[in-house]
This record gives C-alpha cells, structure tokens and sequence, in this order.
C-alpha cells in the first residue's frame, strides 16, 4: 500500500519550511524562561480552559456534598470531643506562659478551598485551588486536608491558585514525632510508576529507632509549614548511613488523588522558637511561639 | 480535510478534554488527543499536522509544571510525521491504522520523556517499554471504536 506524492516540488518545499518552523517554534516554547512559560499556561487556563476546570471544581464540589451524612456526624462529633477537651488546656496554657513571661500562641488564619486535579500528563502532582491572592492565599501557604498534609502553594492568582502535593520532587517539610524526640526532613521518593510514590524521613540520628505505626507531623521548623500538621506514619526503615543517620519509609496521611476539599494556612509561620529582637528581658529568656 | 474527519476529531478534541481537565480521570481515560491528531495529520498535510500538535501540546502543557513545553515538541513533531505517513501508505484499512495510531502514541510517549526534566521522569524502562506501549493499545482502541462509530469509510475521501 505505498503512498504518492500529493504536492508539486513548490507546495512540498513550502510545506516543509513551514513544519521546520512550527517545530523550531516548539523547541522554542520548550527553552522559554520560566516566567513566560507561566503567562502562557495562566492564558490557557484563563481562557480555553476555564469552562473545563469550573466543571472539574463544580464536581469536585458535588462529590463532598454526596459524603455519607453519618461519616459527617461522626467526624463532627469526635471534632466536638476534642474541642470541649481543648477548651481546659488552652486555659492551662495561657496560665502558664503567663507564668513563664511567653508571648501569646500564634493562630493561624485558615481559608477552605475545592482542590482541583487535572489528569493531563506533567501535572501529576499538580492542584489548583479554588482560591487566591484575593483570598489571602501566598506562595509557599500550607495546604492540609483533614487527614494531614497535602502540600504547598506554588504560584497564586486573582481567584486561582497552583500548588504542588507531597509527590513532587520538591517537597520538603521537616518532620518530627509526636512527643518532639526525634526530628528529620521528609521528602518524596519515587517510585517505579508515580501511583507507587511514598515519603521519606531522612537525617534522624542513628541511636533514634522509631517503631511501624508512629506518627509524624510537621515540625514547624523552617517556617513553611505550622507545627502540628499529620505528615503520616513510619512504614519501616529504609536504610542508614553507618552510624550518622538513619532513614524511615512513611505512609502518607494524605492521597492527592483523593483530596477535594483542603484548608490552606494563610499567614507564613515564622520558625517555632523566635527571639524577640529587643527583648528587654533576661538572657535566656525566649520568645516561644 | 472533509467534514466528517473534522467533527470526529474536534469531538476526539472535545471528549479528551473534558475526561483529562474536566473529569481528572488521568490515565484511566485514553489519550484521545493523539488519536485525533494523527487522523487529523493523514488529511491535512506536515504543516497542518504540526499546527495542530502544537496547539494540542500547548493544551495539554497548561498543567504542567516541571516540562512546560515537552507536550508541544512531540505533538508538533509527531503531527509533522503522521502526514508523512500518507506519501508512503496510501487506505485506511482497520489493521493499518491500528499500528498506526499504537506507534504514534508510543512515539508521541519517547518524545516527551527524551525531552522532560531529567529529575521528574521516571525510569525508561518502567515508562517507555512498560507504560507506555499499554497506554498506546488504550488509545488505539479508543480511536478505532470512535474511528468505526463515527466515521465509517475511508477518511481520506
């Protein structure tokens, strides 16, 4: 079944000029600077593809509606539990910073957001919220679900923001155990397809030996994310480095697959233990957030 | 390019969209955007066929991060060499464009890793001699059921 030429030398010659360009222009769009590439997606997702990603928000949205109204009462009741047993303890710790000379805890703003998910290729670790600069929302804001930590804000616009999950190569929250013993930096390690990606806990010192089932939440350290967010469990260790640190497998809180509803943390955290720059205080007398 | 290869391909289009952006349903739902690129390419020639892969790259890069711009160089480039296809095979027999589309979508699959961030693509292996070529049958299969629903007859005519 061989083929025939369709076109004279001269439409031929025309043809190919034009698919060398058009092809030399995509090689062009490929190396555009990072900036650029970004008003062109924030164009498409603006205007070809807005209609798309309401229908993707507006299911999204329907899908949380259609949750089990027994689930809910559930989740509300055990919510109720915890704050009626908060209430004591955020007396009691009032009394004692007051006692100790510490400055009131800080509170973070939180703002709810429908998570968006698109399943073209390259953005598999990609979501948008259905919030923005107008709502508060930075770069580098916390983003969690009610389960843990889902990731971070990327890049904000009017009414629209990007964000990554846990799985993109950049994530990096620092980690600690409940009880603040053990403290390390997690971050994603891929797997042979992305449906296989897990966390890891890396830089632990070597003596810690955290058991399968224990529970880490962000640490607060570096200021990104607030201390107190569920990262997720231990798995099993993964390897060491002889006698300097060790690491650890950890199942994550959070599938992003899964999430459609997400509280973004408004306010940037300033690290967890901050000196006040004119404290006219004592030495050794910390600030602690 | 006739109407019928038009209104099957914009709806190829239409439905790529709306299962990938709309639905997020990601690779449970086949690429029908190379399936209608390569039809497209068979009717409208290297320059047609290239266009056409770079605005359906663009498209599909208005997500991503990491490789903005991966998506247009293979589309545009398999777009270019799907045209090519009819100087050299001429009918659009079932067997012929089942190959046709599993080796565009493959070849479409090799472009973008070759050309993605080193950092964020998984192994070659995994991807390209695993994922991929199931992939590939996915939306060969797709494009064949839409191919026979919706436009029986040759598509060149």
């Amino acid at each position: 079944m061989a083929g025939q030429p369709r076109e004279s030398g001269e439409g031929r010659k025309r043809d190919f000029l034009l698919t060398a360009g058009i092809i030399l222009g995509s090689l062009i769009v490929l190396n555009l600077p990072p900036g650029s590439q970004r008003s062109i997606q924030l164009f498409l997702r603006e205007t070809v593809l807005s209609p798309l990603l309401e229908i993707n928000g507006a299911i999204a949205r329907m899908r949380e509606r259609a949750l089990d109204f027994n689930v809910l009462r559930a989740q509300m009741d055990s919510v109720t539990g915890l704050v009626a047993a908060g209430r004591t303890l955020a007396e009691e710790n009032r009394q004692l910073r007051e006692a100790l000379g510490l400055s009131e805890r800080e509170r973070h703003q939180v703002r709810a957001a429908t998570v968006i998910r698109t399943g073209t290729p390259g953005a598999e670790s990609i979501f948008l919220l259905d919030a923005g600069s107008d709502d508060g929302v930075r770069p580098f804001n916390a983003v969690a679900t009610e389960a843990g930590l889902l990731g971070q804000v990327q890049e904000v616009f009017s009414g629209r923001a990007v964000g990554f999950d846990w799985s993109h190569r950049d994530f990096r929250a620092s980690a600690m155990t409940p009880d603040g013993r053990t403290y390390g930096l997690v971050e994603a390690v891929r797997g042979g397809f992305r449906e296989q990606d897990r966390l890891i806990l890396r830089g632990t010192a070597y003596l810690s030996d955290l058991s399968p089932g224990e529970e880490l939440l962000t640490s607060g350290r570096g200021g990104t994310f607030p201390r107190g967010i569920r990262i997720g469990w231990v798995a099993e260790p993964a390897e060491a480095s002889a006698g300097w640190s060790r690491s650890y497998y950890v199942d994550p809180a959070v599938y992003p697959g899964a999430a459609t509803h997400a509280l973004v943390y408004l306010d940037s955290v300033a690290d967890t233990v901050a000196v006040e720059p004119d404290s006219a205080a004592g030495p050794g007398q910390a600030d602690q957030r | 390019m006739n109407l019928r290869v038009l209104l099957l391909c914009a709806g190829l289009v239409v439905t790529h969209l709306l299962l990938h952006v709309a639905l997020g349903l990601g690779k449970v739902a086949p690429d029908l955007a190379v399936v209608a690129l390569l039809l497209a390419s068979r009717a409208l020639g290297s320059a047609g066929g290239a266009a056409t892969g770079f605005v359906l790259g663009l498209l599909e890069d208005a997500f991503s991060v990491v490789s903005f711009g991966a998506n247009v160089f293979a589309m545009s480039v398999v777009g270019a060499l799907a045209a090519r296809t009819r100087e050299l095979f001429v009918g659009d027999s079932i067997p012929f464009l089942a190959v046709f589309l599993v080796l565009g979508k493959w070849g479409r699959d090799v472009l973008v890793w070759v050309v993605s961030d080193s950092g964020s693509r998984v192994p070659f292996s995994d991807f390209v001699l695993m994922e991929s070529p199931l992939l590939a049958l996915y939306a060969a299969a797709a494009g064949l059921v839409a191919r026979l629903i919706f436009a029986r007859g040759s598509l060149s005519r």
